[in-house]
């Protein structure tokens, strides 16, 4: 069978040259490795946090260490809570402008990319060093349209505190699971963006997430409000230094979007691969309103990510666009949740993933339409290619559908390129490597073009294909 | 006396608990004692032997249903067919086993052990008479050898006040086919399940299953492929109604182990809703530890087409009858499988009876 040939086309490891250069671990403070309410108390001290997050922290702590583990998903053997550092503060404080931000953390950004982002295409960005946030800047033109773009901390101590109070963990409480009720206990930095009625963003705004101290936590929360008939794009990206010992992420991101408004939430995620990227993503959407979910998801050793959309609104949408890719070592659980909970509504999940050199993807999934959702509609479609048979690839979606007027299809596929295709592209004239090299090229292309340009590029290098004969 | 398993129909890996498809606890109440049931005179064809017992090693097969059930018929069991196919037989083997008030709890455990190059179909109905409370579990285990090819069709017609399980464990070596066909339309609880092991090469399973939930019905399935030898194919597919109450959870498997290279494995689901109030989950998975596969998934969950059935009823139908016509369609794949005529239009009759009523 030549569909079956044993000549493969070679896909390189992700380069992370770039991301894994390690700055020297210079914090002002660090907490205690561990987990202890006077750990947590402490964490509430040093940021000043007002009596009603102090309690709700200490809360969060109970109510982790009443509940179990995850009995599903991949094994999280590695991670060790004993021996987490859950709050590292940089030497700095927050800065809107780069020359202040210390020298080496600066350099850090800059090699990332992240300045000249902001210069270019970005209407604001935000960016974390381990537990704080070092740089938000905002332009003067999108502030002057009311919208708000700034630290969680400093949000949660000015005028929005109300707000912020009244949206905190609303959406993922702490009870939802474990590693919800950790973060509810030791959350640290993140981004608060309001965009007030009518303002559509026609730039997108960033927050980068980068962990430098090693076998640490990063715990940032990210609350996004889009008023009615708003529109915004999010960027959000992640990056560590590869160490010997587990690093955690367990941060949370809770959307809420208004009537008619529109957010997209796009995601690049290459964590170092000692990290465990247990992260929460969820948005509430509105009558009429859509959440556009953009993912890549390159690095960790261990994810589990599913974010969530909540259809509460009748006509509310949701579209999710992911890839994944996992090389040796790293075991990727990601996809999507939709809960249909209003009438015609609608839902599309489409994903790709790629596993290599014994690398595990693993796409998870759950739509329910409930009884209120009538009319709805969901199509899901997730493709896989494993690239040998070290690798794993396991599909485990679950629809749960509870009114008979509605319609929902699935569609799932593993495995090779179709000969078929091959033969049609010979057929035109393409020699029989540059139709598979056409093939594969576009395997990950519905999902790089959802991307801004530059982050389409980056995802494009992180991906190098080399053909050179058949692939899956 | 009662029945309490633990955990039926667990799903291969886990996911999520509050979607509730990991397995199914099953606590129900036995209106009766598990009697000796009158042994049955079979049309043995040519070919074809009937043992007293199970073949060696049929204990060693894993089911669809897992252990719980399983252990329950073999401590229950008070029927049952063992047949061993030496040669090719062309006229299928049936058996009909009718539940009522005075036998109302049969547990019936079956093997079939295929030779070399052998060929044998047996059929299994189970039916119930006048209303009452009954209770059926059947468990069968199923080894095909070298170029064997074996057909397993159980057609399930009990009454509304029944408690139902069809638990299938097979294995196949080199060459050989086996099919297995569920019509599950009857019965207020449903639980069924089919593990197919493709130990050797160019070994080949087909399960199709039709159901069919009304009034409260509640339809519990798990149908597992595993690709062990290379080169082997699994085609698994499940066409069903819901109308009325009724729910069901469908999970179906394709698991393609590492060395089962050049294998490819189908399943899909279709899924016919006809009132606000079902409740319809379903779990395809496809599991795969070897690059050189190809497997594929197709779902479609929803509502009768309304072109469709305008066109029907435009014909001159009443919509029970057009819907009944969509209905029968899409169960045409699964009634062709049955090999009795007088069966095919007992089920047909059921489907009408039922869609008359709806």
């Amino acid at each position: 069978m030549k569909a079956f040939e044993e000549e493969k086309t070679r896909v390189d490891d992700i380069d992370r040259t770039i991301y894994d250069v390690k700055d020297k671990v210079d914090a002002a403070f660090t907490v205690d490795s561990g987990l202890t309410p006077e750990i947590v108390n402490q964490i509430s001290v040093e940021k000043k946090d007002p009596e009603w997050m102090r309690l709700f922290r200490q809360k969060s702590l109970r109510t982790y260490n009443e509940m179990p583990l995850p009995g599903w998903g991949p094994s999280l053997d590695g991670l060790d809570m004993d021996h987490i550092v859950t709050y590292v503060r940089p030497k700095t404080g927050m800065s809107s402008k780069w020359e202040q931000v210390p020298k080496d953390i600066k350099n850090t950004f800059e090699r990332l990319g992240i300045p000249q982002a902001e210069r270019l295409s970005l209407a604001g960005v935000g960016a974390q060093y381990d537990s704080e946030v070092v740089y938000h800047n905002v332009r003067a033109e999108v502030e002057a349209q009311g919208v708000v773009y700034t630290d969680m901390e400093s949000a949660l101590h000015g005028p929005y505190a109300e707000m912020i109070r009244k949206h905190f963990m609303k959406l993922v409480p702490p009870s939802d699971h474990k590693f919800a009720a950790l973060h509810g206990a030791v959350w640290s930095g993140g981004s608060f963006v309001y965009v007030p009625e009518g303002v559509k963003l026609t730039i997108p705004l960033q927050s980068y997430f980068r962990l430098n101290a090693p076998g640490a936590g990063q715990f940032e929360h990210t609350l996004i409000i889009v008023e009615k008939n708003a529109y915004l794009h999010f960027i959000e990206g992640c990056s560590a230094p590869r160490y010997n010992v587990a690093n955690l992420h367990a941060g949370c991101v809770e959307l809420f979007v208004g009537e008619n408004a529109r957010l997209r939430y796009s995601t690049i995620e290459n964590w170092s691969k000692n990290m465990y990227n247990l992260n929460t993503k969820r948005a509430l959407v509105e009558k009429g309103g859509a959440i556009e979910w953009v993912s890549g998801s390159f690095g960790s050793n261990t994810s589990c990510l599913y974010p969530m959309s909540v259809l509460k609104g009748e006509g509310a949408r949701t579209e999710f666009t992911g890839i994944t890719f996992a090389g040796k070592g790293q075991t990727l659980d990601n996809g999507s949740k939709v809960i249909h909970a209003a009438p015609n509504t609608s839902s599309r999940i489409s994903t790709k993933s790629i596993s290599k050199d014994g690398g595990t993807c693993i796409y998870r999934s759950s739509v329910v339409i409930t009884p209120e959702a009538a009319h709805s509609k969901s199509s899901v479609s997730c493709e896989s290619l494993m690239l040998d048979s070290e690798s794993r690839s396991d599909t485990i979606p679950v629809m749960d559908i509870q009114n008979d007027e509605s319609d929902v299809g699935h569609e799932a596929k593993i495995g090779r390129i179709s000969d078929t295709a091959i033969f049609y592209l010979m057929t035109r004239g393409l020699s029989e490597d540059d139709a598979r090299s056409i093939i594969v090229s576009g395997f990950a292309e519905p999902i790089a073009k959802e991307l801004p340009m530059e982050y389409a590029v980056e995802m494009n290098n992180l991906i190098k294909l080399e053909m050179s004969g058949s692939i899956g | 006396m009662n029945i309490t398993l633990n955990q039926v129909n667990l799903l291969p890996v886990r996911t999520w608990k509050w979607l509730g498809v990991n397995g199914t606890a099953v606590e129900e109440e036995i209106p009766g004692e598990f009697a000796a049931w009158e042994p049955q005179a079979l049309n043995l064809p040519q070919g074809i032997k009937q043992n007293t017992a199970a073949f060696d090693g049929a204990e060693q097969i894993e089911t669809g249903m897992g252990k719980d059930a399983e252990q329950f018929v073999l401590q229950n069991q008070n029927a049952g067919i063992h047949l061993t196919a030496e040669g090719s037989a062309e006229e299928p083997i049936t058996a009909e086993y009718v539940l009522d008030a005075t036998c109302p709890a049969l547990a019936d455990y079956n093997t079939i052990y295929a030779k070399e190059n052998s060929s044998v179909t047996l059929v299994l109905s189970y039916r119930s008479q006048g209303g009452a409370s009954v209770f059926h579990t059947s468990l069968t285990k199923i080894v095909a050898e070298r170029g064997a090819h074996v057909r397993l069709v159980q057609v399930q017609l009990l009454g509304d006040s029944a408690f139902h399980f069809d638990d299938v464990g097979v294995i196949e070596k080199e060459n050989a086919v086996v099919e297995v066909v569920h019509v599950e339309l009857g019965a207020r609880k449903v639980f069924s399940g089919c593990k197919a092991r493709l130990e050797e090469r160019r070994s080949r399973f087909e399960a199709e299953t039709i159901y069919l939930g009304d009034k409260s019905r509640s339809i519990d399935m798990n149908y597992v492929a595993q690709h062990i030898g290379k080169e082997t194919e699994s085609e698994i597919h499940a066409n069903g109604a819901l109308l009325d109450e009724s729910q069901k959870i469908y999970r179906g498997t394709i698991d393609f182990l590492r060395g089962a290279a050049y294998s490819v494995g189908h399943e899909s689901e279709y899924t016919l809703l006809f009132s606000p109030r079902v409740r319809n989950r379903t779990a395809p998975l496809i599991l795969c530890g070897e690059e050189n596969v190809e497997g594929q998934h197709a779902a479609s969950i929803g509502k009768i087409d309304p072109g469709k059935l305008f066109y029907l009823m435009s014909r001159g139908l009443s919509e029970p009858q057009a819907k009944q016509i969509v209905i029968e369609a899409q169960f045409t794949p699964a009634l062709e499988k049955i090999p009795a005529e007088a069966l095919r239009e007992a089920v047909r009759d059921w489907l009408k009876e039922r869609m008359s009523n709806a």
